[in-house]
C-alpha cells in the first residue's frame, strides 16, 4: 500500500517542477530592462546644530536636526513630482510630495502633500531660513516650518503689468498639533479650510526689488468654531548685478494673526511680527539680524515653576554670521536674547551654531 | 439672462476677431549671446531679449518673479544649456507659467546641442573639484564657430514654429555664417602673433577662445570654479606665472576685479576686463563687436599696450 505524500513534500516537488520549466537566464543579461536614464534628480541636506541656553532643560552638544531627501523628475508631458522626504531622529517626514502642472496658461497646478502659500518665511526650507531659529509668531500661528497639509493650489499669474500672483488652495483638515498650531480640524463635511495668498513684486531699479504678500487661511477648529490666520510680508532685496555673487542684502518685515470667529465676530488670539536684514559681506560671508515681537504667544523658554508653558508677551532679537564657503554648505553662529513678560525666566539668552551640507541635485532657491 | 450672455459671448468672439494677427515670434534667452544671435537669425520676424544682462553673471542669476513676468508670453527660450543656468532657470521658466516654453515643447530650444562641448568631465564628478559643469565647459558662446552651430539651430526652431517665415532664417543663419567666418578671419590674423602664448582667465570659461585662436591657459585666479581666491593661492599663483613668464590676467566685469589685479600686479603683468558676453563692455554690442572687443583687448595686452599694471 502506497503511503501517501506529505504535503511539504508535495510542495517542494512543484517548486522543482517549475524552476525546471523556467527559461534559462540569459548568459549576459544587460541592465537594459531597467534602464535609470530616468531617473529623478536626488539631493541631500543635511542640517545640524548646537545650543547653548541656561534656560533649557537640553544636553549642550551637537545635535541632529534633519536630513531631506529631494527628489525631482517629469513623469510625464503633463506633471512634474516634486518631493522632499525629511528624517529627524526617530521620525519620517514626507514633507512635501506634489505633482505640478505647467500645462495650463497663466496657471500653475500644484497637488499632492504642499507647503501652503502663506507668508514669506513660511515658504522656505529649513536649510534656508535666514536665521537659526523659526520667529516666535510662525511657531504660535501657522507653524514652526509654515503651514503644510495635504491639497490643491492654483497660482494665477495676473496680466497685470507687474509680477502679480494671486494663489487660491483648498487642503485637508488639520491640527492642532506641533505642526499646526491653527486647528484646521473639524471632521465636519462642509469644513475645507482654504487659503488666499496675493504677491506682488516690482523692480525698483537695477539691483533692488520690492515684495509685497498678503495671505489668508481659513477652516473649522475641531470644536466647529471657524479660525483663521492672516498675514502681511514685505521685502526689500539687493542684488548688484555686477556683484550678484559677492554682495547685496535683504531687508524683510512679516506680521501674522491667528484667531477664531465664535459668534459672529473675529476674536484676535496669537500674533506678532518680526523684521530682519541680512548683509551679505563678500562671496563668502552673510551677516544678519532680527528683531521681534509676539503676543499671546509661548516660548521654549517661558514656563511655570512645573515646567509648563506660559503663554505671553514675548521679544527676542538676534544677530548671526554665517560662512559660506560654496552654495552647498555653510556655517552659522548665532546669539539671540529674549525678554518675556511671563514665566520663572524672564530673559534668555543663547547662543547657537547650525552646520548645513548639501550633496547631489540641489534645487534652486526662490528668490 | 440669455441674452446677456448672448452679448458677452459676441463680445468675446468680436475680439477675438479683431485680435491683430501676430507677426513677430517673442524670443527670450538665457544669454545676452544667443539674443544677438536670435535677433541676426530672425531679423525683422522676431524680438529678441536676454534674461541675463551681459555684466551678470550667468551662474548666479537672481531668479526674480520679473523675470518670470517678462516669459510669461514668450513664443521661445533658448537655454545656453550644460547646465550654466541650471541655478536660476528651473524656476524662471515653471514660474512663467507659460507652456509653449517649457522643456518639451516646441518652444523650448537648448541653444547646446549640436555644439561640440570641452572640457566634458571624465570618471567620477565630484564636487572637490569646486562647482564644476558635469555635463562639460558651457561657455561655447566665447568660439565664435560654436555661434554659427546655434544661429542654424535657431534657424530650425523658428522655422519650425513660423513656417511661413522658413526661408528667411536660413537665409539670416548664412549670412550670420558667412559674416562671422570674415570676422574670424580678422580676429585670427590680430592674435596670430600670439600663437601660444598663455594667458591667466579669472574662471575656466575661456577654453573655447584659447582653443580657436591657438592661446593657451595658464590656470585660473580662481583655485577652483566658484571658489574664491585665498590671499595664500595669489599668492602661489603670482609666483608660478613670474616663473612661467605669464603676464595677461583676463577677467569678467562680474568677477573679483582686485583679486585679478592683484595677481598681475604681483606676476608684474596685467589685468584686464573682457566681456565674455555681449553687454558686458559698452562697446559689445553684438556677437560680432563683442568679440572685436575681446580680441582687440587680448591682443592688447599681450602686446603690452593695454591693461593696468
Amino acid at each position: 500500500m502506497l503511503r501517501p505524500i506529505p504535503v511539504v513534500m508535495r510542495m517542494l516537488a512543484c517548486l522543482a517542477a517549475a524552476l525546471a520549466l523556467m527559461p534559462a537566464p540569459a548568459a549576459a543579461q544587460t541592465s537594459s530592462l531597467y534602464s535609470n536614464l530616468a531617473n529623478p534628480a536626488i539631493g541631500m541636506n543635511a542640517l545640524f546644530s548646537g545650543t547653548a541656553a541656561r534656560n533649557l532643560d537640553r544636553a549642550y552638544g551637537l545635535h541632529f536636526d534633519e536630513a531631506e531627501i529631494s527628489l525631482i523628475s517629469v513623469v510625464d508631458p503633463y506633471w512634474t513630482l516634486v518631493s522632499n522626504i525629511v528624517f529627524t531622529q526617530g521620525a519620517v517626514d514626507p514633507e512635501e510630495v506634489w505633482a505640478r502642472s505647467t500645462n495650463i496658461p497663466a496657471i500653475q497646478l500644484k497637488l499632492g502633500k504642499i507647503r501652503g502659500t502663506f507668508g514669506k518665511q513660511g515658504l522656505l526650507h529649513t536649510h534656508a531660513f535666514p536665521f537659526v531659529e523659526s520667529p516666535i509668531v510662525m511657531v504660535n500661528t501657522i507653524g514652526e516650518e509654515g503651514f503644510k497639509a495635504a491639497g490643491a493650489e492654483a497660482a494665477w499669474l495676473t496680466p497685470l503689468p507687474w509680477y502679480a500672483e494671486l494663489t487660491g488652495g483648498v487642503y485637508e483638515p488639520t491640527g492642532p498639533d506641533g505642526d499646526h498650531p491653527l486647528d484646521l480640524g473639524s471632521t465636519r463635511h462642509d469644513n475645507v479650510p482654504f487659503l488666499g495668498h496675493l504677491k506682488n513684486q516690482f523692480d525698483l531699479d537695477d539691483a533692488t526689488t520690492l515684495e509685497v504678500g498678503e495671505s489668508y487661511l481659513q477652516g473649522r477648529g475641531g470644536d466647529g468654531v471657524r479660525r483663521a490666520a492672516l498675514g502681511a510680508d514685505v521685502t526689500f532685496r539687493n542684488v548688484p548685478p555686477r556683484n550678484s555673487n559677492r554682495g547685496g542684502w535683504i531687508l524683510m518685515g512679516e506680521y501674522i494673526q491667528k484667531g477664531s470667529s465664535a459668534g459672529g465676530s473675529f476674536v484676535r488670539e496669537e500674533d506678532g511680527g518680526y523684521a530682519s536684514f541680512q548683509y551679505r559681506l563678500s562671496q563668502v560671508w552673510w551677516a544678519g539680524i532680527r528683531g521681534e515681537a509676539a503676543r499671546n504667544s509661548v516660548a521654549d523658554f517661558m514656563v511655570d515653576g512645573a515646567g509648563a508653558p506660559l503663554a505671553g508677551a514675548v521679544r527676542r532679537g538676534a544677530a548671526n554670521i554665517a560662512w559660506m564657503p560654496s552654495e552647498f554648505s555653510f556655517v552659522r553662529l548665532e546669539y539671540s536674547h529674549a525678554r518675556a513678560n511671563r514665566g520663572v525666566h524672564r530673559d534668555d539668552d543663547r547662543v547657537m551654531v547650525q552646520m548645513s551640507y548639501t550633496i547631489g541635485y540641489h534645487p534652486a532657491h526662490a528668490y | 439672462m440669455k441674452s446677456s450672455l448672448k452679448c458677452v459671448s459676441l463680445l468675446l468672439l468680436g475680439l477675438l476677431a479683431t485680435s491683430p494677427a501676430r507677426a513677430d515670434l517673442k524670443v527670450a534667452t538665457s544669454l545676452t549671446d544667443l539674443a544677438s544671435v536670435a535677433q541676426f537669425v530672425g531679423g525683422k520676424h522676431v524680438t529678441a531679449q536676454s534674461l541675463c544682462r551681459g555684466f551678470e553673471d550667468p551662474h548666479f542669476v537672481p531668479a526674480k518673479p520679473s523675470l518670470m513676468k517678462s516669459i510669461q508670453n514668450a513664443d521661445v527660450f533658448v537655454s545656453v544649456g550644460l547646465e550654466l543656468d541650471g541655478g536660476w532657470l528651473p524656476l524662471v521658466l515653471p514660474g512663467s507659467r507659460n507652456p509653449r516654453i517649457q522643456p518639451g515643447a516646441k518652444g523650448f530650444v537648448d541653444a547646446s546641442e549640436g555644439v561640440t562641448v570641452l572640457e566634458k568631465p571624465i570618471g567620477t564628478v565630484s564636487r572637490a573639484e569646486g562647482d564644476i559643469h558635469p555635463l562639460g565647459n558651457p561657455h561655447y558662446y566665447l568660439d565664435p564657430k560654436a555661434l554659427e552651430v546655434v544661429a542654424h539651430h535657431l534657424a530650425d526652431a523658428f522655422s519650425n514654429l513660423d513656417p511661413a517665415n522658413a526661408a528667411d532664417y536660413a537665409a539670416n543663419a548664412k549670412a550670420f555664417d558667412e559674416k562671422m567666418d570674415a570676422s574670424l578671419e580678422k580676429w585670427q590674423k590680430q592674435l596670430a602673433p600670439y600663437k601660444g602664448t598663455s594667458i591667466v582667465p579669472y574662471h575656466r570659461n575661456f577654453i573655447y577662445f584659447a582653443e580657436r585662436f591657438g592661446l593657451k591657459l595658464f590656470t585660473t585666479v580662481e583655485p577652483k570654479p566658484g571658489i574664491p581666491p585665498s590671499p595664500h593661492h595669489i599668492a602661489d599663483l603670482a609666483d608660478a606665472m613670474k616663473k612661467a613668464g605669464v603676464t595677461v590676467v583676463v577677467y569678467q566685469p562680474y568677477y573679483n576685479a582686485d583679486a585679478s589685479h592683484e595677481v598681475a600686479k604681483r606676476a608684474g603683468g596685467v589685468a584686464v576686463e573682457v566681456a565674455s558676453e555681449v553687454g558686458g563692455v559698452p562697446a559689445a554690442t553684438d556677437v560680432f563687436t563683442k568679440f572685436d572687443s575681446v580680441v582687440s583687448t587680448i591682443a592688447g595686452a599681450l602686446a603690452g599696450k593695454a591693461g593696468s599694471r
